[in-house]
């Protein structure tokens, strides 16, 4: 049986899943001064409800991590960079310990400058007089030579109860989302740790040993001994646990728009092909990172929007102000407008009716006219932001000449959607858009058995240069000496093979570490007239996907 | 998080899937290290620059433009096309004010290829620059452009396009080309009959430094762009003045580059030349990037830089000194014979496409006029292309040089097999674009 957790900014969901569907499910409001006491109160409910010694496997969304970067109730942390020429590297500076040390790699990855060990020193003791004891290693190109990363781990270890290295965490370039992502991975480390040692125990205390998967924001998972290494790829994975949710719940094989529409906010997601679009690196308290996130984008219309008249204008949202009227609220919203209109039957009617008919009177319209506006406004704008979406998926910058010519155009086939007003909404989208529409049964638990049935997601860069006869991946700490006969061929068997070893040591099982090379190219390096090597680039992932075998709805 | 002052566009396009030849210096791996270092300084992530798609350009954007023989399709490939569609996206990102510049660094590069085009020279088929300006003009109505080529060699394709525009000012700062190819651009060449003054040449000596070229940018360029009054000044990109370039002799900077880009202030910026891809390119684009949008650039450095030894030696500024006086004199005080108006101007050139092998006879007519640019009519031969006629009636081009061109074409089609194997007209005043 698998177990799904999924905590939310209002409520805890969990469900048990066997072969046969749904054997339980639970919610309970989210306390988010204690979430660990949300997610065990959670689970003692599933755990009362099913045969505790089947559960094989728990996947958990958590918030934890993203409030305390919210909230700023992160630990502090000695951030350490050599950056070398280039952009000032202050102007990445992050949190009140950061230390630009001398020192440089090139694009290559060849050493132009040692790290200055000295001011590295100096800067860890400034830090442990001052009670850091989490520390950040981040140096420009280290993907290409960690070396610099290494060193400045070395010097610490000792001193430390943990140090980030940045090539660990990715094998993207980019130096000023590498600062930023290990910076964070040290701030949550020690509360992600904790709550991982609670949720263990509690979970020994059943009895039972299941496996222990931590949600992140690509709709995968990862073992819970990854994230207590890279805790930063927990962060945001709430609107992902519910994308996924859809994936399950329906079997989507085009391009297609899925919405997931709450109170306040619907968020929107892309698919191709029946998969998921990801991004390669969200935003995070104003500033970008390297965690890969499912592409989706959130706009400030829900059933609980409340509806304005200005002029000759109606809209909806962004603001709420407490629920529909038809759940007794003060002022009329969406919802009550959908009520109005005789497109749902949601609640107290009569009270929409009031509500939207006081609305009305104010500027003159008929309560059918006032909520015929708002819902088009809110269709709209639904509408418009799903397209702004494709539109720039489809922008995207390629760089061959066969992609600008027969590049992918996605053109969304269906539109999925979900959420608490789903039903209300999906007459009113499927005429906008002109599209076929999907409402999936159990769209009210569709977050938690997303987070059920996710398996685990990873994706590696490996780097080969047969000049410098070196081959790196640097997610996998990977770096090896190769000869000049080291081709693409090899370089993308390595990568999947690794990959699978990797995955396969973690105890994810086989047929859920199947991986696509999503990139793969490989220059022929010049010198003078003749060819001195290879510059090779690979990248690799297991995707998010859905396990087989346990498919609801 | 770093902000831009300026709104920037970037269209990156590398063509990772193209190259003249496997160990050409035009080939796959030249912008892989420049867009590792982009990517890596993170500076697609500067608030207010942004990554575009190049778009395509159609085969009628550089039938507008060049004299294609046989025709366009047989001296360009998909490359082409999307370079000068690069161009053509930085261009109207700027038109409409959807950015406030734009950089297109893209390849393969345009600056050599020339108004008549048998096949490819320097490294270019067509002139990507000009297929944007004219697709520009087309769209947006008439434009006062500057053309400031900063490439080491001399772009004699861009002054060929431009030498008879008197709306279009060119001007190259290029090594001497008594030392380098294509062995032209001295300061006598400054235009044609109706558009003299329009082209200028800044020819500097070879081990030339940063000093010696934002001089020519200060003393020369600046007072020269200030007078002409563009409504759009573009730059010609190249990045061969690097004291690391294999095949060029200069001794300029990344610094040097980034700071040139700030005072020259172009609104559109496009790659031409450059071939130190990994010594140079990467931190010279990362200093024209941050220069454009307006971001501290001054801590880009090359691993190998060394000021003592690219410091200009003594006797070099002296020499430029002497290029700054010929240089003004040829703007502000333009000489040299003008005929009759109504008559034809006549040269014979040859030209030699040094990639394809290719050797070009042309006699070049200009007629003189007050009125508009002037019609031109090219008769061109080559060892790929038997003999042909061209003929461009220029944008605003008044009834009698119209009439004139069309009357040429009327008479070479009668002699259409016997005479002429190819006959072109450009029509820039009704946009009529046609081959017999
Ligand atoms: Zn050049
Ligand atoms: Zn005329």
């Amino acid at each position: 049986m698998l177990l799904g957790l999924d905590i939310g900014g209002t409520h805890t969901d969990v469900v048990a899943i066997g072969k046969d569907g749904i054997a339980a499910s639970a919610k309970v409001v989210t306390n988010h001064d204690d979430l660990l006491a949300s997610v065990t109160g959670a689970l003692e409910r599933v755990f009362s409800a099913i045969d505790v010694a089947a559960v094989d496997r728990i996947n958990l969304s958590t918030t934890l991590s993203t409030n305390a970067i919210v909230e700023r109730t992160t630990e502090e942390v000695g951030v350490i960079v050599s950056a070398g020429p280039g952009v000032d590297p202050q102007a990445h500076a992050v949190g009140n310990r950061y230390y630009a040390i001398a020192g440089s790699i090139d694009h290559r990855g060849t050493e132009v400058l040692p790290p200055a060990e000295g001011e590295i020193q100096k800067a860890v003791r400034h830090c442990l007089k001052n009670g850091v004891k989490v520390f950040a290693a981040v140096s420009k190109f280290s993907t290409r030579n960690p070396a610099h990363e290494n060193r400045i781990r070395d010097i610490i270890q000792g001193n430390a109860d943990f140090t980030t290295v940045g090539h660990e965490l990715s094998g993207a370039l980019n130096f000023p989302r590498r600062v930023s992502t290990a910076y964070f991975n040290s701030a949550v480390w020690r509360i992600f740790n904790r709550f991982a040692d609670a949720i263990e125990s509690g979970v020994v205390a059943h009895g039972i040993a299941p496996a222990i998967n931590i949600l992140k924001a690509d709709g995968g998972t990862m073992p819970l001994a990854v994230a207590r290494r890279i805790p930063v790829e927990s962060i945001l994975s709430g609107p992902a646990a519910s994308v996924m949710g859809i994936v399950a719940l329906c079997d989507i094989v085009e391009d297609a728009v899925v919405l997931d529409i709450g109170g306040t906010t619907t968020d929107i997601a892309i698919f191709a092909d029946g998969a998921p679009l990801v991004e390669d690196g969200i935003e995070l308290d104003e500033r970008a990172t390297l965690v890969r996130a499912l592409k989706t984008r959130s706009i400030g219309i829900g059933g609980d929007s409340i509806l304005a008249v200005s002029g000759t204008s109606v809209t909806a949202g962004p603001e709420r102000r407490g629920p529909s009227m038809a759940d007794g609220g003060s002022a009329p919203t969406l919802i009550d407008a959908f009520n109005v209109k005789k497109l749902a039957a949601y609640g107290d009617t009569a009270a929409s009716e009031k509500g939207v008919r006081a609305l009305a009177k104010k500027s003159g319209r008929s309560p059918e006219d006032l909520a015929g506006a708002a819902i088009d406004y809110a269709m709209r704008a639904i509408k418009e932001a799903s397209d702004a979406m494709v539109r720039a998926i489809n922008e995207k910058p390629v760089y061959t000449v066969h992609e600008v010519l027969e590049g992918k155009t996605i053109v969304p086939k269906r539109l999925y959607v979900m959420g608490g007003p789903a039903r209300a909404f999906s007459d009113a989208l499927a005429k906008r858009f002109g599209l076929p529409i999907t409402v999936p049964e159990q769209y009210a638990v569709a977050n938690a058995v997303g987070a059920a049935l996710t398996h685990a997601t990873m994706d590696i860069e490996l780097f080969a240069d047969t000049e410098r006869g070196v081959m790196l991946i640097p997610f996998l700490n990977v770096n090896e000496r190769v000869s000049g006969s080291y081709t693409l061929e090899h370089a993308k068997k390595d990568a999947q093979a690794r990959l699978a070893d990797h995955l396969a040591g973690l105890g994810v099982k086989s047929a859920e570490c199947a991986s696509e090379i999503i990139e793969a190219a490989s220059f022929n390096m010049v010198g003078g007239w003749s060819t001195t090597g290879r510059n090779i680039r690979v990248k690799c992932q297991v995707k998010p996907g859905i396990v087989k075998g346990y498919r609801v709805g | 998080m770093i902000t831009a002052q300026n709104k920037l566009g970037l269209i990156f396009f590398p063509a990772f899937d193209w190259a003249i030849s496997p160990t050409h210096p035009e080939r796959e791996e030249r912008l892989l290290y420049t867009q590792d270092q982009l990517r890596e300084e993170g500076v697609f992530d500067i608030a207010g620059v942004t990554e575009y798609k190049p778009l395509v350009a159609s085969e009628e954007d550089v039938a507008r433009v060049h004299f294609c023989l046989p025709d366009v399709a047989s001296v360009i490939t998909e490359s082409h096309l999307i370079s000068a569609g690069g161009a053509i996206k930085a261009g109207e990102l700027v038109m409409d004010k959807t950015e406030q510049k734009a950089f297109a660094l893209v390849r393969p590069p345009g600056h050599h290829a020339m108004k008549v085009v048998h096949g490819n020279r320097g490294f270019c088929n067509i002139n990507i620059e000009a297929v944007m300006v004219e697709r520009l003009r087309e769209r947006y109505g008439p434009l006062r452009v500057a053309i400031v080529d900063t490439d080491c060699h001399h772009g004699d394709g861009t002054q060929d396009i431009y030498w008879h525009d008197p709306n279009t000012l060119y001007i190259s700062i290029h090594q001497d080309g008594r030392t380098l190819y294509p062995g032209s651009g001295f300061t006598f060449e400054d235009g044609g009959p109706n558009a003299r003054g329009r082209t200028i040449n800044i020819p500097l000596p070879p081990e030339t430094s940063d000093e010696g070229f934002l001089y020519a940018i200060e003393r020369m360029v600046l007072p020269i762009l200030t007078d002409f009054k563009p409504d759009l000044v573009v730059n010609s990109a190249g990045q061969d003045n690097h004291y690391s370039d294999p095949i060029t002799n200069m001794n300029f900077s990344a610094q040097g580059y980034a700071r040139l880009s700030e005072l020259l202030n172009a609104d559109i910026a496009v790659l031409e030349g450059g071939y130190s891809i990994q010594g140079a390119l990467p931190y010279v684009n990362l200093g024209i990037v941050l220069a454009m949008a307006g971001v501290d650039y001054t801590a880009v450095r090359e691993p190998t830089y060394d000021a003592a030894c690219i410091e200009q030696p003594r006797n070099i500024m002296p020499f430029i000194k002497k290029v700054a006086d010929e240089v003004l004199a040829a703007y502000f005080n333009p000489s040299g014979e003008r005929g009759m108006p109504g008559n034809y101007d006549v040269r014979r050139k040859g030209v030699f496409y040094d990639t394809d092998m290719i050797r070009e006879e042309q006699v070049e007519s200009i007629m003189i006029c007050d009125e508009c640019a002037g019609t031109l009519k090219i008769e061109t031969s080559s060892s790929a292309n038997p003999l042909s006629l061209c003929v461009e009636i220029p944008i605003g081009a008044c009834d009698r040089c119209r009439d004139e061109g069309l009357r040429i074409v009327h008479e070479g089609k009668k002699k259409k097999g016997k005479d002429y194997a190819h006959i072109v007209l450009i029509n820039r005043r009704d946009r009529e674009y046609v081959r017999t």
